[in-house]
């Protein structure tokens, strides 16, 4: 059983790294999105799935991540500029970290949104005292190998996602969840552990960013760092359900399909669509879709 | 410097409350010691001060020479002193054997094989090896006690705080729960500091008995000391028989 | 807005104070009593906006007429959302475990189908009450005739309500149970429909607070969200389930964001409101005006 899974995930993969050869820039652009969506929502549980702490406010990384790519841009390497993104947000987490992560429950969530939000107008009030308002890319790399950058960060963030459940890490995480006074008293040094998991859920977000803004070649505050973002990812982890790494991606190509079907002409439907989903699944199946398919596999 | 834990003049305020002042003893290595008074006497503060869970606002502790006071509890695990919880608090989502898993893999750790081999080890002497793959929360409340006896117990201390685990259950629980406590005890050469409210176990446990009441320590001695001690007749016993 | 020390600029504090004040209370009154953050609040406010415009746009109404409509509608609907959702999800003792962050879950769907719905119903394109307004000048101020309206019924309605808490039974009984659940279940009084009305009674005064917005400033189905993220400021400030301390931190926060712009511009609104609100959380979570310990 374990056997057959490991290798329907391997043919999954193996099919998304053919998908630029068989298909258009339609399926390509809609591979980024999808797989894009899988490395956010991985790379998310990684804190708010395994320690309980839900981060309202992703969009931070992704942003900071888009505008140290195009501030790079011109000036360095591209390389640099992608894993400067991973960087940034990586370094950006842990120095906030400490007293964010003090910081517990709803207030948690709140507060990561805020900070989200600060830090965007800090930005938009940076650009316009540079004088900048919006900034285009040239000569941003193909298509395919904006889709194969992607492709890797997705593969990255399920199996950092993957390992960490199963480590000695995941399982003081879940202590944390569970528990934090408990964890603490069972020898668990928890504010290490949070700052740990906060960094690695910060650092691909931040590289995906930097992907996307080469990808629509134009960074803009307000989009860059749209709530928008943090609300979508923790919809689909909260549809894919659970603290592993099958979840995500679930939630994910449900969510990317749907919005597929109804978002360029009815968005305000799929929208609706998508609030109705998050409350069904909190009410009526908490453990999500990944947690119904395990349990209709093993009556 | 004596070996084991020593309180030299702890206490804490709370706001203007005082809840523990100027407490000193000692628990030697290896020894039991019991703890005694009425509720809010200040037993489980001085226990959160000793684990690390809070910092007291004057007075020293010491394990084994160093200070430990203000060290955070995780430290204080790797010290060697774990703590139970009065209201238990087990990690309820994980299965009983990760609950014990997390702890043998944060704890002070250096026992002799894997850590898969110390956790089988750990649950079967509190008695929970057959429940081990349930999940924490399916236990029932005498599960739970040994639960917490076994996360404690799986850091690999050498002084265990024991928070009323006998309360709460019935009469045949509380005599296995003895026999399994002078086992462990026995087994790992362990120092322990208990807490207790089932007068006759603590009597029958203990060589020693501290008695606190209004945050203040008013007897230390053996058990029959302590039951013929008039001012733990007047301020303890006195009271729980005006209670009965 | 030459001076800091302009009475219009104190006006325009006292006016956006009083609004979030008003704004804040329900919500907080929602948490105090079930310990459910209602990330939806603004779009209640949203909501009570357009039921005011409707109401006087194409049924011709008065504002005197509109504005207890809102309330009133609002009202139901948060009685409605309670029986319909909340009660359920309060008796499941799986969501009951972290009931703080589901709860945030819901209202965060709640919040989006409601924008989505609006804007499917009214289209997206902010719209405006045309009022006939007459302009009205004291001392170095200038306001118009609704806006002066507006701030006095705000202050009106936080002053009824702050004496409704003190004194009524109601009042009493939704102080005792923000204190001790279990304390205010066990000398009887009723849960169950206290929630349904702090339900009933947050929804309905963020209801009016939205319709007095639309009285004087354009509306959009979009337009909630600003006044969610105050609101939270507020009861941050004021801290959480402190119903008189979220009245006093809804003033000074329109104080501080009023003349904070003043003295920087308004690009700085969002960076002030966000900035007290992170270091509050952060120093004292548990609010400037003390209150319960979390």
């Amino acid at each position: 059983m374990i056997r057959r899974t490991a290798w329907m995930w391997v043919g999954l993969a193996l099919a998304m790294a053919a998908l630029p050869q068989l298909g258009g820039d339609y399926l390509i652009g809609l591979g980024i999105t999808l797989l894009m969506w899988i490395a956010l929502a991985e790379s998310w549980i990684v804190l708010s799935g395994m320690t309980g702490y839900v981060s309202f406010g992703h969009a931070v990384f992704y942003g900071l991540g888009a505008y140290v790519m195009v501030v790079c841009w011109n000036n360095l390497p591209g390389w640099a500029g992608f894993l400067g993104a991973g960087l940034a947000a990586g370094l950006f987490a842990l120095a906030i970290g400490y007293p964010v992560l003090r910081v517990r429950g709803p207030y948690f969530v709140i507060l990561t949104y805020g900070l989200a939000e600060l830090v965007k107008f800090l930005i938009i009030n940076t650009e316009a005292a540079l004088g900048k308002f919006g900034r285009l890319v040239f000569g941003a790399p193909p298509l395919a190998t904006l889709y194969y950058l992607m492709l890797g960060l997705a593969t990255l963030a399920v199996l950092i996602a993957w390992t960490v459940r199963r480590s000695r890490l995941g399982l003081g995480l879940a202590a944390i969840r569970e528990d934090e006074t408990a964890a603490e008293n069972a020898g668990v040094p928890v504010a290490r552990l949070k700052l740990i998991a906060f960094a690695l859920s910060a650092a691909i977000p931040g590289m995906v960013g930097a992907v996307m803004a080469l990808r629509s070649s134009y960074f803009e505050p307000l989009q860059a760092f749209s709530p928008t973002v943090s609300f979508n990812i923790v919809a689909m982890a909260v549809i894919g359900g659970g603290d592993d790494a099958p979840g995500p991606i679930l939630g994910a190509l449900f969510l990317v399909l749907l919005s597929e079907l109804l978002w360029a002409h009815l968005p305000e439907v799929y929208m609706i669509i998508l609030g109705l989903l998050v409350i069904g699944f909190v009410l009526f199946a908490p453990e999500g879709l990944h947690g119904r398919l395990q349990r209709l596999r093993r009556p | 410097m004596s070996a084991g834990l020593v309180l030299e003049g702890v206490g804490k305020n709370f706001g203007g409350l005082k809840a523990v002042s100027d407490v000193s003893f000692a628990v030697p290595e290896g020894a039991i010691v019991g703890l005694m008074g009425a509720n809010g006497a200040g037993k489980t503060t001085l226990f959160a001060l000793i684990a690390g869970n809070e910092r007291p606002s004057e007075g020293a502790i010491r394990f084994d020479g160093p200070r430990i006071d203000g060290l955070s509890p995780d430290r204080v695990v790797k010290k060697g002193i774990a703590r139970t919880f009065q209201i238990v608090r087990p990690f309820a989502g994980l299965s009983v054997r990760d609950n014990v898993r997390v702890a043998a893999l944060y704890g002070r750790g250096g026992f002799a094989g894997s850590a898969e081999d110390w956790v089988a080890a750990v649950l079967d002497e509190t008695g929970l090896a057959e429940q081990a793959d349930k999940p924490a929360q399916a236990l029932t409340l005498s599960g739970r006690k040994r639960l917490e006896v076994a996360r404690a117990l799986a850091t690999r201390p050498r002084l265990l705080l024991l928070d009323e685990v006998l309360a709460g259950l019935t009469p045949t629980e509380v005599a296995e729960a003895l026999v399994m406590l002078r086992a462990i005890q026995a087994k790992h050469g362990l120092a322990i500091l208990v807490i207790e409210h089932v007068m006759k176990a603590l009597m029958r446990l203990c060589a020693t008995i501290v008695v606190l009441h209004h945050g203040l320590k008013i007897a230390e001695g053996t058990p029959e000391a302590i039951a013929a001690d008039p001012a733990v007749i007047e301020a303890y016993l006195g009271e729980s028989a005006a209670h009965a | 807005m030459s001076s800091l020390l302009s009475g219009q600029l104190l006006f325009a504090a006292l006016a956006t104070g009083g609004l979030y004040a008003l704004v804040a209370f329900g919500l907080n009154l929602i948490y105090g009593t079930l310990r459910l953050l209602n990330v939806a609040h603004g779009e209640i406010v949203m909501l009570g906006a357009y039921a005011a415009y409707w109401a006087m746009t194409m049924m011709g109404g008065a504002p005197l007429f509109a504005l207890p409509l809102a309330a009133l509608l609002l009202g139901a609907f948060g009685f409605a959302l309670y029986g319909g959702l909340f009660r359920l999800a309060l008796s499941r003792p799986a969501l009951m475990k972290r009931i703080e962050g589901n709860s945030l879950l819901l209202f965060f769907g709640v919040s989006i189908i409601l924008q989505n719905a609006v804007s499917l119903v009214f289209s997206a394109s902010p719209r405006a009450n045309k009022a006939d307004d007459a302009l009205i000048a004291f001392a170095d101020i200038q306001t118009s005739q609704s806006r002066l309206m507006a701030v006095a019924i705000t202050f009106l309605v936080c002053l009824s309500l702050a004496i409704a808490l003190k004194t009524s039974w109601a009042g009493r009984a939704v102080r005792a149970m923000i204190q001790n659940r279990d304390a205010a279940a066990i000398v009887g009084i009723p849960l169950d429909r206290l929630q349904a009305w702090s339900f009933a009674i947050g929804f309905a005064v963020a209801g009016l607070a939205g319709a007095l917005v639309s009285l004087f400033e354009q509306i959009s189905p979009f337009m909630g969200f600003p006044y969610t993220v105050a609101a939270f400021v507020v009861i941050i400030l004021g801290g959480l389930g402190n119903l008189a301390g979220s009245l006093a931190a809804g003033l000074l926060l329109g104080v501080v964001e009023t003349f904070g712009v003043a003295a920087t511009s308004a690009n700085w609104r969002s960076i002030l409101v966000w900035g007290i609100f992170i270091l509050v959380m952060l120093l004292k979570p548990q609010g400037l005006f003390g209150g319960s310990r979390r």
